[in-house]
């Protein structure tokens, strides 16, 4: 008697499934006898077939099947999720890459560079684009191709603006800004909008959670890496006072040695000249480190202004310890501090000169070794102390031999 | 009534085990006799079964056998031989995932 109703509606209700999205004939046969089965269930407790079918049709809803036939067909689809598994290997593969790589440029292994450039690469190039394009495709309701470009371009802008940064190219600053931009105004708004449209229906998607999160942690990252800008200026500012200083004494020291050539005697001339070149020499050597500095992360000869900005820890190791002369100079200027001692007598003197090379004492020795460690335009400013103590310490001594 | 990303996972697993032990069944059956085995707990919406069950059967651990109802396709699903033998370390994998979980969420004793 039921089978017999429904056997006479049997098109209808095939009907009915077309109409609602159904097109993959497999599919079709499987969900139609399942309907069929909770229409006869629900008539055998009584109903009739018309309000029993329509309770079945509104159980079912109206996106539903497109839903279930669209995952089927992914499920089915063996290049769809062969491309989800490649994407997933990909990117982890070119994230373990970008981390080994970080972790030999941590360590100062050669080859650290090329690792994260390839990696970074991988991951903007071929991860990023694969994943976005199967989280899309997995999706059937309410498909917003903007959720996925908005997405795509703040990671991609992020993570080739880290890379850029690492490597010191142009632009990498640019980069950043855009990416932090298309976060705030674009990609954030965006997804709180996401929310509250499924609020209470659809779980929040995770992968945007963690896009979030990274691009999150991206900022933090280069915000420290990165100096601060009042901190760099403060730098910067007591640096060119120092070197303006350095300038000063020297002139005056000139002026000293004018009047000792002038009025004392040969050997104490001997020893007045002897402090200035060796004095001389120290500053040379610092000059050389200054500009081996600006040179690593700049064009040859540029100015200190122009790159105070080139934070990199690689400057200082590279022109004051490796190729630099950074072991010599500490060593010469103890040389030197060790002889003014030996000439000036007057303990109020000795102690000002004393002061004035503070930077050969041990304390000192020890943040000299800091160098490596130290962003450029630190490196730059303690050398300019040190050039400064120099200068006051040689004017300071040979003012006193002359007025003894 | 279980949360549906708690039962993700091993949806495929029941699907199998169900078919294991009750020889074929179609779609609606299993729906049926999973609501009936979990006591109502358990609502497996033919929304995610279906999509499962075709996925189970590209892979061949199971096959399907065709009868008519009136005129409408009845569509009996059973386990093949390769499918019978992954269903076994399917079972197995997940109460050794099930021991490990108790495990793990068990109150540490005060």
């Amino acid at each position: 008697m039921i089978a017999a109703v429904i056997d006479d509606n049997y098109e209808r209700i095939k009907a009915d499934l077309v109409r609602l999205g159904l097109t993959y004939e497999r599919l079709m046969d499987d969900l139609l006898d399942h309907i069929c089965c909770m229409v006869e269930e629900n008539m055998e407790e009584g109903e009739d077939f018309e309000s029993s079918y329509n309770q079945v049709l509104d159980t079912i809803g109206e996106n539903r099947l497109p839903e279930i036939q669209h995952q089927t067909l992914l499920n089915l689809d063996n290049k769809f999720q062969r491309m989800k598994n490649f994407t997933y290997i990909f990117g982890l593969s070119a994230a373990i890459l970008t981390i080994i790589g970080s972790l030999f440029k941590r360590m100062h292994w050669p080859g650290a560079g090329i690792m994260i450039v390839v990696g970074l690469a991988l991951v903007v190039l071929v991860f990023l684009p694969l994943y976005f394009i199967t989280s899309y495709r997995e999706q059937t309701e309410r498909k917003n191709p903007v959720y996925p470009i908005v997405g795509y371009l703040t990671l991609a802008l992020l993570l080739a603006g880290a890379s850029f940064k690492v490597m010191h190219w142009p632009g990498a600053g640019m980069m950043l800004t855009v990416s932090v931009g298309f976060l705030l105004i674009g990609f954030v708004p965006l997804y709180l909008v996401n929310v509250f449209q499924k609020s209470g229906k659809e779980r929040v998607t995770l992968p945007y959670i963690v896009m979030l999160l990274v691009g999150i942690a991206c900022v933090v990252l280069i915000s420290v890496v990165n100096m601060s800008r009042d901190r760099l200026d403060v730098y910067i500012d007591e640096a060119l006072a120092n070197e303006k200083q350095v300038e000063l004494v020297e002139g005056q020291t000139a002026g000293l040695l004018q009047l000792a050539q002038d009025s004392v005697h040969l050997d104490q001339l001997a020893t007045i000249t002897r402090i200035h070149n060796q004095a001389r020499d120290l500053q040379v050597m610092v000059t050389g480190m200054q500009k081996g500095m600006i040179a690593f992360v700049g064009q040859p000869g540029a100015s200190i202004e122009e790159v105070k900005g080139k934070d990199n820890k690689q400057a200082g190791r590279e022109a004051i310890l490796e190729h630099g002369e950074g072991s010599a100079f500490i060593t010469e200027a103890k040389k030197f501090a060790a002889m003014l001692n030996e000439l000036v007598k007057d303990p109020a003197v000795r102690a000002q000169i004393g002061d004035h090379l503070e930077f050969t004492s041990p304390v000192w020795d020890y943040a000299y070794n800091s160098v490596a460690s130290s962003p450029l335009m630190v490196n730059y400013y303690m050398n300019t102390d040190a050039a400064k103590g120099i200068a006051l310490a040689e004017y300071t001594a040979i003012a006193y031999l002359l007025h003894q | 009534m279980i949360a549906n990303d708690l039962l993700k996972g091993t949806l495929r697993t029941i699907i199998l085990k169900l078919l294991a032990d009750n020889g074929r069944m179609y779609g609606y059956e299993i729906t049926k006799k999973v609501e009936e085995l979990s006591t109502g707990k358990i609502k497996l919406t033919f929304g995610a079964l279906y999509p499962v069950l075709h996925k189970l059967e590209a892979d061949g651990h199971i096959a399907t056998e065709i009868e008519y109802i009136g005129k409408r396709v009845r569509k009996y699903y059973a386990l093949t031989e390769t499918g019978r033998s992954w269903t076994a370390q399917k079972v197995d994998e997940f109460f050794d995932f099930v021991n490990t979980l108790t495990y793990v969420l068990k109150p540490t004793p005060a």
